[in-house]
């Protein structure tokens, strides 16, 4: 899976760092040792608080434990009982639904924004600290500020639409609805951190390149599709990438507008679950309902979903690049 | 002013209306008797009872210590993350070595996997190591950010050109002295954004935190001002206030640092 | 400021320097388990009441009680922390009346409070309360915080307006069973028009549950919830979406609040604690409530237990700990200090829980809640029982908000929960 990236304007063959004879075996890994000295402390942190959690996790999938008694070796069980589960084939629907209406509308509004921010328009400081505020706020502590805006006779939204004549959406209620509201949610904390990234980008493109085109008499729009987004494509492939996964992995959001009081509610993701992802689902059946057994198989198999979709999302945006 | 010039402006002022807003209405609330909250339609100007809101959090829950502990959790993990990724980044972004792809696959799998699983086992090594309570179970489990390593690897092979390398080798720099001298300073604006969001999720951090610091004395700001949660008949103003002063910190610091997103022309990087 | 590399060295020392300052004032501060004379007691934010339990710190001073008002997903922490078998469980800890039951089969994790001398107290505590802190074989393992029965919190004004009784005792007699309720819902959706006697269907049916004698497990952890008494419950609430008496407004959403506010949402039929929601949201209709009994009779809805873990090295002491916070006296405390409802009948006598209440138009509402209190019958409730419920809330909102039929609903539901109970070991 991993993500090639060849270096800008280089033919690939000039991209070789290997010597053209290879030495043998043993002395070609000695002759990396610095190469291995610098990734080491990933690795090794990874290996002592990673990979024990990781092997455990899996281990547990074939358990069944409330997490106090012992635990009772069930096999393959909790993986049929998963399968047959329809409420987590609905985490899984309202995943993608939610992944498709927040993912798609932010990246280009991110990658419109970045390019707006580039030219040389001015306070481009403020703006960028504007655009980024969002990703700093705490969405735990903007919980009641989203409950109250979506509110379907009071919220902010409804209100906007009736003035547009429209008529008021029940967002905290109709399946539909909820997961718009999440998306919208998410959109809004990570559409500026987006921008930035592909601002950080822009900032790798020679301005030689810029002028160039002008003098030709390109015009804005031109420039962006024709210089601006070409160059940026392995970065655009990065963010994909990324948004796909944690996207997939949406819980926070969720779980902020429509995590419920155990107390009433047996069920999370508000009402008929309309906005339970997989994640949330995991973690409902993991620490409220105390089935870590089923917990961890829940987990795996969002695990292996996410590295499907990720696949072919890849595929998608590759072949596009040719 | 023409108007293509106008339409931008106005775009990114609505834009970054959309963006603030919920922040702004934080301050309105933060600012406000609980009571505001339920007026309807909801009140969206200031109120003055700030300090008192303020006072009640101060009254209940430890805030500065929590704020002190919050800096050096978030500072050092900024700065682990920071050199351990960037350094990994390098070695994947410009050299081959064998066993190279399926380590690097490796960290996009970790990355894939939900982080909740990972709680109770974690907390079972932090019990054994006897960091549980500690800042240090908080930073360096932390410091193994996969995300880190797969943006600043992919920043890395398109900002640094690899004649800049050359030359640099063919001066007779190591591979260090090519990381530090060479590609460190070339991506500096990726390394600005890695850093800010790495402080920003650490300082937001509630879920691990929350399990594993101990001491009521000893623990990070989210966990802290969720003391102030109750199950029923919530005092938001003064939840809300605690929010505000627990997120002005990260503000300042992007402010202060967000310059670095922009770096004006490389000086005597070798381009074209 | 620009982040040159010089910048970048002088942080790192900084920030690494700091990081070792706080690890070295960290390490002799103590760990979790502290000395050996601690007692670390957990709970959540008014789960008790904090002068109390201050009080309790200065009272036993044999023992170094350390009280810790957890914030945040309490279960979670607590579960994490027992799970690794560590030294950091606490040695008291609150336990959530809708957690409770699925404990109880990890019950040697926990002291027998029976050993430490609690059944001499038996009498001072709610009979339905104290038993539901035991396991089906008899030990007990949680000692009665608080409890929530059921009542019927309603609008006076609106009411009248309605043509209805207002007055407590008179609703009491006049609307005593579901049928009688659900007719004056209509008669009230009749005269005022956009008020609503319920505010969503599922209160009706998770408060009907808990009227009846057995819930979704019978003792035997078999799957009973295909029979009647489940069955007349989802009636019930089904009725009343039929007859179009709910707002269908969920519980602690702004909609609720506003509702309440200006009177849409003309009763609520919920535990006692609803009325801590019910006076913050509603605080410009103060005077304007009342309380009565609810129809149907009464149920519980959430109260708390307190409990000793294993781990404990002095369980004695904790046990004489636990009576005195949830002592009747300090139970009053309780209650007006963090508006707990107390498990022991005695307090109701007790002049804090006597005063009128001027939100309810000066009604002494123990009056009503005392007795809804001691009328609480007495229910098996299975560790699973939660757990399989989820199904019946799913399928009756799809009833309520998408429209689907009653009858398709009854029946998926049924088969989901099934599936459930077979996946957690109920046959």
């Amino acid at each position: 899976m991993a993500v090639r990236l060849t270096p800008v304007r280089r033919p690939p063959e000039a991209a070789d760092r290997v010597p053209p004879r290879r030495a043998a075996g043993r002395r070609r890994v000695l002759a990396h040792w610095p190469q291995y000295l610098a990734i080491s402390p990933f690795y090794l942190l990874f290996a002592v608080f990673g990979l024990f959690p990781v092997l455990f996790s899996l281990f547990l999938a074939f358990q069944r434990w409330d997490g106090l008694g012992p635990m009772q070796y069930v096999g393959l069980d909790q993986f049929r009982f998963l399968l047959e589960d329809s409420t987590f084939w609905l985490s899984m629907r309202n995943t993608f639904v939610i992944w498709f209406l927040s993912t798609i509308p932010m990246l280009f509004l991110a990658l419109v924004i970045a390019a707006m921010l580039n030219s040389s328009v001015r306070f481009t400081g403020f703006y960028r600290v504007a655009y980024f505020i969002p990703n700093v706020t705490s969405l735990v502590a903007m919980a009641i500020f989203f409950g109250s805006v979506f509110s379907t006779n009071f919220g902010l939204v409804n209100a906007f639409l009736r003035g547009l004549g429209l008529g008021t959406v029940p967002w905290l209620t109709d399946p539909l609805g909820m997961k718009i509201a999440v998306a919208a949610v998410i959109t809004w904390q990570w559409t500026g951190y987006n921008a930035i990234i592909y601002l950080a980008g822009m900032q790798t493109i020679p301005t030689e390149l810029y002028e160039a085109a002008r003098i030709d008499g390109a015009g804005p729009v031109q420039i962006f599709f024709r210089i601006t987004v070409p160059m940026l494509r392995p970065i655009i492939l990065f963010t994909v990438i990324v948004s796909t996964v944690t996207g997939m992995q949406t819980f926070t959001e969720p779980q902020v507008l429509f995590g419920t009081n155990t107390t009433l509610n047996p069920n999370t993701g508000g009402p008929a679950q309309g906005a339970l992802t997989m994640v949330l689902y995991f973690y409902h059946q993991a620490f409220d309902n105390r089935n870590f057994g089923y917990g961890a198989a829940i987990a795996w198999l969002v695990f292996v979903v996410i590295m499907l979709f990720v696949a072919i999302n890849w595929r998608i945006v590759r072949r596009r690049e040719r | 002013m023409r108007p293509a010039r106008f339409f931008l402006h106005a775009a990114l002022v609505l834009g970054v209306i959309v963006s603030i807003f919920p922040f702004y209405w934080m301050i309105v609330m933060a600012t406000n008797d609980t009571s505001a909250i339920y007026q309807f339609p909801p009140k969206v100007t200031f109120g003055g009872q700030l300090l008192v809101n303020l006072d009640k959090v101060f009254e209940r829950v430890n805030f500065f210590a929590a704020m002190g502990n919050t800096i050096v959790v978030a500072s050092c993990t900024t700065l682990l993350v920071l050199f351990f990724d960037s350094l990994a980044a390098f070695t994947f972004a410009k050299f081959d070595f064998p066993g190279r792809r399926v380590l690097f696959g490796l960290l996009i799998g970790i990355f894939m996997l939900p982080a909740q699983l990972s709680l109770i086992p974690q907390f079972v090594i932090m019990s054994k190591i006897g960091w549980v309570g500690e800042l240090q179970a908080l930073i360096v489990p932390a410091a193994a950010n996969a995300f880190g390593i797969f943006w600043m690897r992919q920043y890395i092979a398109s900002a640094v050109p690899d004649e800049l390398l050359d030359a640099a080798r063919l001066d007779g720099c190591h591979f260090f002295r090519q990381y530090w001298h060479v590609a460190l300073p070339t991506v500096r604006p990726g390394l600005a954004f890695l850093g800010i969001y790495t402080f920003v999720m650490a300082w937001n951090d509630y879920v691990w935190p929350l399990v594993v610091l101990v001491n009521p004395d000893q623990l990070t700001l989210q966990v802290a001002l969720s003391q102030l949660n109750r199950s029923y008949g919530q005092d938001y103003s003064m939840i809300m206030a605690g929010a505000l002063l627990a997120v002005l910190p990260l503000v300042v610091v992007f402010v202060l640092f967000a310059r670095n997103f922009i770096a004006d022309a490389v000086k005597g990087a070798v381009r074209g | 400021m620009e982040l040159s590399r010089r910048r970048f060295i002088q942080l790192g020392m900084a920030g690494i320097a700091l990081g070792g300052a706080a690890a070295c004032s960290t390490s002799t501060s103590g760990g979790g388990s502290g000395g050996a004379n601690t007692m670390d007691m957990w709970y959540w934010t008014d789960g008790l009441s904090k002068n109390v339990v201050d009080d309790a710190v200065r009272r036993f001073t044999q023992v170094q009680l350390k009280p810790q008002q957890i914030g945040g997903n309490f279960k979670e922490k607590l579960v994490t922390t027992m799970a690794s078998g560590s030294d950091f469980v606490p040695d008291i800890t609150g336990i959530k009346g809708e957690d409770f039951a699925s404990f109880t089969p990890q019950a040697d994790r926990f002291q027998n409070l029976l050993d430490l001398g609690a059944d001499k107290l038996a009498s001072e505590y709610l009979e339905w309360k104290w038993k539901k802190g035991m396991t089906k074989d008899g030990k007990m393992i949680g000692f009665p915080i608080d409890i929530g029965p059921t009542a019927l919190f309603y609008r006076r004004d609106v009411f009248a307006k309605a043509g209805l009784p207002a007055e407590p005792d008179q609703i009491g007699s006049q609307l005593s069973t579901w049928d009688d309720f659900f007719a004056a819902g209509v008669q009230l959706k009749n005269a005022v028009p956009g008020a609503f006697m319920i505010s969503e269907a599922w209160s009706v049916f998770n408060v009907a549950v808990g009227q009846a004698e057995a819930r979704y497990i019978d003792k035997n952890e078999h799957f009973i919830g295909d029979q009647d008494h489940i069955r007349t419950a989802w009636d019930l609430a089904t009725k009343a979406i039929g007859l179009g008496i709910d707002g269908k407004v969920q519980a602690n959403t702004p909609d609720w609040n506003a509702g309440l506010a200006n009177g849409n949402l003309a009763s609520q039929t919920g535990a006692a604690w609803v009325a801590i929601d019910i006076k913050a949201a509603a605080a410009s209709s103060s005077g304007k409530w009342g309380v009565a009994p609810g129809p149907g009779g009464t149920a519980n809805i959430g109260g708390s237990f307190l409990a000793i873990t294993r781990e404990c090295a002095k369980p004695d002491v904790a046990f004489e700990v636990i009576r005195w916070i949830l002592s009747p006296e300090n139970q009053a405390r309780g209650f007006t200090d963090s508006a707990l409802f107390p498990s022991t009948p005695a307090t109701y006598k007790m002049p804090a829980l006597t005063a009128p209440d001027p939100f309810f138009a000066n009604q002494v509402t123990i009056d009503v809640l005392g007795k809804a209190a001691e009328e609480i019958p007495i229910q098996y409730e299975s560790p699973h029982d939660q757990e399989v419920s989820g199904p019946f809330q799913t399928e009756l909102t799809n009833v309520e908000s998408q429209g689907k039929d009653p009858k398709q609903a009854w029946s998926d539901a049924v088969a989901a929960a099934k599936q459930i109970a077979e996946r957690v070991g109920v046959s």
